[in-house]
């Protein structure tokens, strides 16, 4: 019955032959995230390390981004990694690893929002500057001239579906047909999606330009 | 293609996804076309700005973590102890170091306890009763070193995440755990923000199932429940222990249009079950 959070699969196999060795003659073919998934449902654990060296950077810095909280970001990594441990034999053979881990993440994070939203909690003084601001506004005072920030500030600013969606479909490993998956939506409703909310962002963003400006 | 197509391609045209045909006539239009060149340079300014978020490093701690769990579930795999689908854990090796520390401490204690009691003893018993006494013992002291381990980590209210998941796992491995270990484990569901500690409360609290007192909790959480991944573990314990008064909860979450779907079904199922 948990399975039914873990269980996910597209129907890609451009997914599964993305990942091709550089050099097939010198080099020992690595395996793909796929095989590599496949073999720790089979039982080899360690391989689930190898995979967590390759994508736990990626899959931080998006929820970091999303949530705008490291704390919060690696608790979720957290989570995925040992419900992959965990439910291991729900990982379908014909998927794609990184959509699969995406699906977790989203599902993780949602679970993390609601109970947060739930339940009141000590703030870490500490990470307050680094959250997310959501109070529309709230951060006008504190624009900056640093591009970076501005951008930052204008993530926060979107709507969290738009948000998601805008910062999966910038994520090079996953097509639009994945994100799509990722999401449970068709392919042409998240690619609407994602330009939509890019256009909201630069909306901000300028926005954020012109008030910073001298 | 119009302005309005054109804008609809621009991100991909920024990404370089398109066909070489399209992105040709995308180019020849931004040549001609101000409008639509201030929307390319305004969307390509925004797509580089976000690339260039620099990429935050996450803590080494989450890597031991991982690497810890994945080594427990090898061991417990090895020994038998867990299904393939186990349950995994996220000891750090100082919570194990610590808690073999103690345990070993204590296994050598009850040794020379035993030893001693058997020097001084005439065998007036047979050997196999003397031997069955004296692992029982040793079994009493191995679980109480245990349930001193499990409460005071389940007592650290200041405690992390992990090391309140740490306790709630110990409690699972206990014999025969004091009520006080209980109560945390049922404070833990009800109360815990973490949504693996609730879900593995819910899994060590299998082993008390035929407590009210648990069942009871289990149930009057249930409808407060918010992760549908615990609310499934809570259902499938109430099902599996056949609590007819949590039927009423299960119609309600049957119905809801609230709950998850896979929780809608797994409550009427579970209806059926009772």
């Amino acid at each position: 019955m948990i399975a039914a959070f873990t269980e996910f699969s597209v129907s890609s196999a451009r997914a599964a032959a993305r990942i091709t060795p550089a050099d097939p003659v010198d080099c020992p073919t690595p395996d793909s995230d796929h095989e590599l998934m496949l073999s720790v449902r089979e039982g080899n654990l360690d391989a689930l390390g190898e995979l967590f060296e390759r994508h736990n950077g990626r899959l931080f810095g998006y929820l970091v981004k999303l949530t705008g909280d490291r704390t919060m970001a690696e608790d979720i990594v957290q989570t995925v990694f040992q419900r992959m441990l965990k439910y291991r034999h729900t990982y379908r053979n014909e998927g794609s690893f990184t959509a699969w881990m995406y699906h977790l993440a989203r599902k993780c994070a949602a679970d993390h929002r609601r109970k947060s939203a739930a339940l009141p909690f000590a703030a870490d003084p500490e990470a307050l500057s680094k959250q997310a601001d959501g109070s529309p506004w709230a951060d006008e005072n504190a624009a900056s001239v640093d591009d970076r920030a501005l951008l930052r500030n204008a993530l926060d600013r979107l709507d969290p579906a738009d948000r998601e969606i805008l910062l999966l479909s910038r994520i090079k490993e996953l097509s639009f047909a994945e994100v799509a998956e990722v999401l449970e939506c068709s392919a042409g409703a998240a690619r609407v999606r994602a330009h939509r909310a890019l256009g909201e962002l630069r909306d901000h963003f300028l926005k954020l330009q012109r008030k910073a400006l001298p | 293609m119009n302005c309005a197509q054109i804008c609809e391609h621009l991100p991909e045209f920024i990404d370089d996804r398109l066909a070489a045909g399209t992105a040709a006539e995308i180019r020849r239009h931004l040549a001609g076309c101000q409008a639509c060149r201030h929307e390319y340079e305004t969307l390509s300014a925004t797509l580089q700005a976000l690339d260039a978020q620099p990429e935050a490093e996450p803590s080494p701690r989450l890597r031991e973590n991982l690497l810890a769990s994945i080594e427990e579930e090898k061991r417990a795999l090895r020994a038998g102890l867990r299904r393939p689908a186990g349950q995994p854990s996220r000891m750090r090796p100082w919570i194990w170091r610590t808690c073999l520390q103690g345990l070993a401490a204590c296994v050598l204690l009850a040794f020379g306890f035993l030893a001693g009691v058997r020097r001084a003893s005439a065998p007036a018993q047979p050997a196999a009763d003397s031997t069955a006494r004296q692992l029982a013992e040793l079994n009493s002291r191995v679980d109480s070193m245990g349930r001193l381990v499990s409460y005071t980590l389940l007592q650290q209210q200041k405690s992390s995440a992990n090391d309140r998941l740490e306790g709630v796992l110990t409690s699972a491995t206990l014999q025969r755990p004091t009520e006080n270990v209980i109560d945390n484990l049922v404070s833990t569901l009800v109360l815990d923000p973490s949504v693996n500690c609730r879900l593995n409360a819910v899994e060590a609290l299998y082993a008390h199932a035929d407590s009210d007192v648990v069942r009871t909790a289990i149930r009057v959480s249930l409808p407060r429940e918010q992760s549908p991944l615990v609310q499934l573990a809570m259902i499938d314990f109430l099902a599996a222990v056949r609590d007819r008064d949590a039927a009423p909860a299960f119609q309600k979450l049957s119905a809801s249009a609230l709950a998850d779907p896979s929780v809608r079904v797994a409550a009427g199922r579970a209806l059926t079950q009772l």
